[in-house]
């Protein structure tokens, strides 16, 4: 059995990754180059979808905050999927980490913080 | 064509009687029919050399798909076998035989007809060669030479008629018997490549599995294991209708089907429906039965669904039963089939056992009566592998099966109260001690968040372990579990040195431990460090 995957699908300007299944120190590292490596210098962001996300330790968290690191110095942003009670948010809640970045609940909000802000003549 | 070389009229019955009836015997000898096919064309030819005075006797076989003769044994010129001659048919003294299903007579070899290299280093100075026929097909060559120049007249052709009126029909049927034991060889190598050999360990449950070919023919049956997310395993078992390859193949082929609709998660009554589907997209007629059953290793229930499939069985401690459940058609039957669920559970210790028709199905005995045996058969089995023993003991006839069997089963098999393992200290273990200890609590009647909660603190202690493993340290830590009134005591203890956490979020470890839990203890030994986690369940 695949401990976790990646799938990646497009957005109007983000990459979302959508993680499922378990990440730990065995995969998380791998799956944070994935996602870097899968998103192109012309966006501006990637959604990370963790609403399927079975578990999640504390090596999980680490690469989160590598992830927007990278994302960061190449003047992208890191926009989080995290339902409310999922298994993700009960390992931020026990790990005290404040937001790893920018926390929404669902997955539409965050594909709209990426949508173009409507011009003002409309 | 070169000189001398004639085609000669099959031989008029002109040998004298006592010389007809010596020869017939010669090659009709019926201690011939104990021989095996080599051995029965090695006597032959020695026979056919005493009996003509030649110095040379050779039979080659028909390759009808490269349109070749092959040397298949020799005597006087045994190299040809070894070196593997080939002789295109219609070309050269053996090839023209074959295309002209004539015998041929070479009074005196021009070289410059003789494709076979061989016959010319030996200076074969005259030939005789005819056609072996079984059926009106052409099936070989059966040819004699002689070093000094000679006249095979129609008394030589009579006898080297006899002989191959014997050789014939033993190269053809050890021929069919080859092929035949080729396919049953192929198919049976074929089943065992496509079944599983060896199950992931799943925390909480047994399996075994057998695969038993019927006497005859290989035939379409399989199981299958699958380790899947969140405590779960899907069992499997299928039977194709139909034998040979080609039941094997479409075996194979929907094991894999089945397999890859599984781990998407589907539920195993979308999962055999999108089998079924895959069935009907094939352009050729298929149809099998299949049930698959998903057992929680949390709630301890099994999820199942049939297409057509034998009712399970499940053996408890105080019996085994048969659940009744109402199949839906096979795999490929109808169009847009659907395959209800069904839910019963698996108790501590109890056994699912999924079987084919094989095991159950007699000549002239009620399919019911077959299925009543084998409960009878398997209760009192106390694990898979004893289940798997008893049936097939008290059910596969010693003289073999008509059809083929494939059995697998599943315990439910509590884990010790107490636990003590010792781990590699590997990242890939933490998945592991992950479903050991969830496992592990779910029976200490732990609640869906002290169980999340309390798994996660354990992982993380034993990320640390695993940390601080690495080289040269030995590679391998020790988790240890107890509950005593309702306070879990979980111990990871690891020979290396505790190394303080690095960076503001490698402490996050640490601090998800002292939050899940209600004390954490860290101690350092010279020989190691010591992790001891405790919290009291409340079963919420």
């Amino acid at each position: 059995m695949t401990l976790g995957d990646l799938h990646i699908t497009h957005a109007p300007g983000a990459v979302v990754a959508h993680l499922v299944g378990e990440i730990d120190m065995s995969n998380a590292e791998d799956l944070g180059a994935a996602v870097i490596g899968a998103t192109p210098n012309e966006v501006r962001g990637v959604v990370l979808d963790l609403s399927h996300v079975d578990y999640l330790d504390s090596a999980g968290i680490w690469i989160i905050h590598g992830m927007r690191a990278s994302l960061l110095a190449r003047g992208q942003r890191l926009v989080l999927v995290i339902p409310p009670r999922s298994p993700v948010y009960d390992t931020l809640r026990l790990s005290g980490a404040e937001r790893p970045g920018e926390v929404v609940e669902e997955l539409d909000a965050a594909l709209r913080a990426f949508e173009p802000e409507p011009s003002g003549d409309s | 064509m070169g000189s001398g070389q004639v085609a000669l009229e099959p031989a008029e019955p002109i040998l004298d009687a006592p010389d007809q009836v010596r020869s017939s015997y010669r090659f009709s000898d019926p201690a011939l029919s104990e021989l095996r096919i080599d051995e029965l064309l090695d006597e032959l030819l020695i026979r056919i050399q005493e009996a003509l005075g030649v110095d040379t006797a050779a039979i080659l076989l028909l390759d009808a798909e490269a349109q070749q003769l092959v040397a298949r044994a020799a005597k006087g010129i045994e190299e040809e076998v070894e070196r593997g001659v080939r002789i295109p048919i219609g070309r050269g003294f053996a090839g023209r035989i074959a295309a002209e299903r004539v015998a041929i007579f070479i009074a005196d070899v021009d070289h410059a007809d003789i494709l076979n290299p061989i016959l010319r280093e030996k200076g074969i100075r005259s030939l005789l060669g005819l056609p072996l026929i079984v059926e009106g097909q052409v099936i070989g060559v059966l040819h004699v030479g002689s070093l000094r120049a000679r006249t095979f007249g129609p008394n030589d052709l009579a006898v080297l008629q006899l002989a191959a009126a014997r050789a014939g029909p033993a190269i053809e049927r050890a021929q069919l018997t080859a092929r035949l034991e080729h396919e049953h060889n192929v198919s049976t190598a074929l089943q065992r490549s496509l079944l599983p050999k060896r199950f992931g360990a799943v925390v909480g449950v047994t399996v075994a599995a057998r695969y038993l070919p019927a006497r005859e023919e290989v035939g379409g049956d399989w199981y299958d294991v699958i380790e899947l997310p969140r405590g779960r395993v899907g069992l499997v078992i299928g039977d194709v209708v139909g034998h040979g390859v080609a039941a094997a193949s479409l075996m194979g082929r929907l094991r894999t089907a089945l397999h890859a609709y599984a781990i998407e998660s589907h539920g195993p009554g979308r999962t055999l429906e999108l089998v079924d589907r895959f069935v009907q997209s094939l352009n050729e007629p298929a149809m099998a039965t299949a049930a698959y059953a998903v057992f929680d290793t949390y709630s301890l229930t099994v999820q199942y669904a049939t297409a057509g499939h034998l009712p399970p069985v499940v053996i408890s401690p105080s019996g085994a039963r048969v659940i009744d459940l109402t199949p839906a058609p096979p795999l490929g039957a109808f169009p847009y089939g659907r395959c209800p669920e069904h839910e019963f559970s698996l108790d501590r210790e109890d056994v699912l056992f999924l079987y084919t028709d094989g095991l159950v199905e007699r000549r002239g005995i009620p399919l019911t009566d077959g299925i009543e045996a084998l409960v009878t058969a398997v209760r009192g089995a106390g694990s898979p592998e004893e289940a798997c023993v008893a049936a097939v003991a008290d059910l596969v006839p010693l003289t073999g099966l008509r059809d083929d069997v494939a059995i697998v089963a599943l315990q439910n098999s509590p884990i010790p109260a107490e636990l003590k393992l010792r781990l590699p200290a590997e990242p890939r273990t933490l998945a592991h001690v992950r479903r050991t200890i969830r496992r592990w609590l779910v029976e200490r009647g732990g609640g869906a968040t002290e169980v999340a909660e309390v798994t996660i603190a354990v992982s993380e202690a034993c990320a640390n372990a695993i940390e601080h493993a690495y080289p040269p340290a030995p590679a391998t830590f020790e988790l240890r579990a107890s509950c005593e009134y309702d306070e879990v005591t979980i111990t990871v203890r690891d020979t290396g040195q505790w190394r303080p956490p690095r960076g503001e979020n490698r402490g996050r470890g640490l601090s998800i431990m002292s939050t899940a839990m209600d004390h954490v203890q860290v101690d350092r030994f010279d020989e190691g460090t010591e992790v001891v986690l405790r919290r009291r369940l409340s079963h919420r």
